[in-house]
């Protein structure tokens, strides 16, 4: 008998829906899919000018629950009734995660917008500035910054260097179904582990629900081809805020890149590429053992070590060939091999020592005595 | 906003920032300092800067010409600097033929750096000094060293001289 109920029940929400929906005239609709912590997944359209007290509404009956029993989550943020989808960043084909409340937390505007801040150009690995993210916030408000972005390096499909989007899951069951404790205040926060704390709604999460919550990021120029579509953050891009102007050409630029010398030293993205292409020339780039192939700050500071090679993809692609064969090269020299004498070859030869033949691998095939 | 993508690389960027710099020193240069600027403006990877020795130091009365080469490098790669002309300053640090001893031309540049700041240490250098006299390996080096001084590997002397 109940069974029978609950069917029907169903039926008739589904109509009041239906009807709701057909009131409802969607411009342009955005197709979302939502996960929730008990494993299912429904796809849905939505309007961008929806809130977030219309998604819960038509979700809720879907996933059998009361609209005022769901929250809503996404990029580490249980979202505020309030909130509109468009204000919130997401993409075509994003996940937003459903679950049933437990408990009250504190709702909030999504991370992307929160975390603004990191944005600012005095970011400093160990994050002494004393204003609060929401001053910083306001101040950047007040510069007329609306959207702030992060670069990331997207490998598949863009092949490219492109905006991208900072999104938030479990440490430890990697579920985004998570609702973070504190915004990230620095760039340390987001890209070492174990440093802000959340609240994992998975129910299977062994560790939950507290866990710590492990930072990544998203291409923002290509539709989203699921939880692991992520993209290497370049962190040294950042927009220029404080109107620093270049090192090099003395122009004003934005984005920039900032080295991570005590300084924070400042090259717009033309003149990086020059400094790459001239040090890269002249074969003065560093073979560090920990990083690779790379280069320092254009004022040779200590410590300042470009350590996420992906920045290098900022070159063209004949640029970054050039880089690559080098770098290659480098290490085979390193590891106490030659390179085949074929010129233009330059393929490693690692020398067998019991062996006096020598033959180039993976390269022009030319073999020698 | 300025493009992620890798266009061209602006071929004059070099010249562009040369052109500031030229258009600062021109304007406010510092003292005992002037460029000549019809003939930088000419070609802009050749400058001569000229230098009068400062008050009260052993080059007081005394002029001196400098000159700049730059390469489509700078500011990534150091300027080349010498003294031209017929008064060599004579000091520890400059060699007769003009080449001169100083850190920041060679190993320890930074595109940081400026025409004004390399100017603005050899001054200083100049000033510092407290006995006319050439470097002790001067008539060697002279006639072994290489034309161009950012070839030649420097054993920097000490810096408080
Ligand atoms: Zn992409
Ligand atoms: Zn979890
Ligand atoms: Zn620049
Ligand atoms: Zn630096």
């Amino acid at each position: 008998m109940a069974s029978i109920l609950e069917i029907i029940f169903e039926l008739i929400n589904n109509m009041l829906q239906f009807f709701r929906l057909g009131k409802k005239s969607i411009s342009n609709s955005l197709n979302i899919y939502i996960k929730s912590n008990t494993g299912s997944t429904l796809s849905i359209e939505l309007d961008p000018k929806w809130d977030i007290k219309n998604v819960k509404e038509v979700i809720a009956p879907k996933l059998g629950l009361p609209p005022n029993e769901v929250k809503i989550i996404f990029a580490g943020k249980e979202l505020d009734d309030s909130i509109t989808i468009e204000e919130c960043d997401l993409g075509e084909q994003s996940i937003l995660h459903a679950v049933q409340s437990r408990s009250q937390s504190k709702r909030s505007r999504p991370l992307s917008e929160s975390v603004a801040n990191l944005q600012l150009s005095n970011i400093s690995e160990n994050d002494d500035s004393s204003s609060t993210i929401e001053e910083q916030l306001e101040s950047s408000e007040e510069k007329g910054i609306k959207n702030t972005h992060f670069y990331v390096y997207c490998s598949q499909p863009c092949k490219s260097v492109r905006v991208g989007k900072l999104r938030v899951r479990c440490a430890n069951c990697h579920s985004g179904a998570l609702t973070v404790d504190s915004d990230p205040s620095c760039w340390d926060d987001v890209l070492k582990s174990n440093r802000i704390t959340a609240h994992c709604e998975e129910t299977r999460c062994e560790t939950g629900p507290v866990s710590f919550a492990e930072f990544f990021f998203k291409c923002a120029e290509h539709t989203s081809q699921g939880e692991k579509d992520e993209a290497v953050p370049l962190y040294l891009i950042r927009p220029n805020i404080s109107h620093v102007p270049c090192l090099a050409c003395t122009d004003i630029s934005d984005p920039v890149l900032v080295f991570s010398c005590e300084e924070r030293h400042v090259t717009c993205l033309d003149c990086f590429r020059q400094y790459c292409v001239t040090r890269l020339r002249e074969r003065q780039f560093v073979s560090d053992d920990r990083l690779g192939y790379t280069l320092p700050c254009p004022a040779g500071c200590e410590n300042s070590l470009i350590e996420e090679c992906h920045h290098f993809r900022l070159l063209t692609s004949e640029q970054y060939q050039m880089y690559q064969r080098f770098g290659a090269e480098e290490y085979v020299l390193k590891a106490g091999g030659v390179l085949c004498p074929q010129p233009g070859c330059g393929a490693g030869i690692i020398i067998d020592t019991d062996c006096k033949r020598v033959q180039c691998v993976g390269g022009c095939g030319v073999r020698s005595h | 906003m300025q493009s992620l993508k890798a266009g061209h690389l602006d071929a004059s960027r070099w010249e562009r920032r040369l052109q500031k710099e030229l258009m600062s020193l021109m304007k406010e240069p510092p003292p005992g300092v002037e460029v000549d600027g019809d003939q930088a403006e000419q070609n802009l990877s050749l400058w001569t800067v000229h230098m009068k020795g400062a008050e009260g130091t052993l080059y007081e009365g005394e002029s001196f010409q400098l000159q700049f080469k730059f390469s489509p490098k700078y500011p990534f790669d150091s300027p080349e600097v010498t003294f031209i002309g017929s008064n060599i300053p004579v000091h520890p640090h400059v060699y007769s033929n003009g080449h001169i001893c100083l850190s920041i031309l060679t190993d320890d540049w930074s595109p940081a750096l400026s025409v004004q700041s390399v100017c603005l240490s050899i001054v200083s250098m100049l000033s510092s000094c407290k006995e006319k006299k050439r470097p002790p390996d001067n008539s060697f080096y002279v006639k072994t060293c290489n034309k161009n001084p950012k070839k030649t590997k420097w054993w920097y002397h000490d810096d408080s001289v």
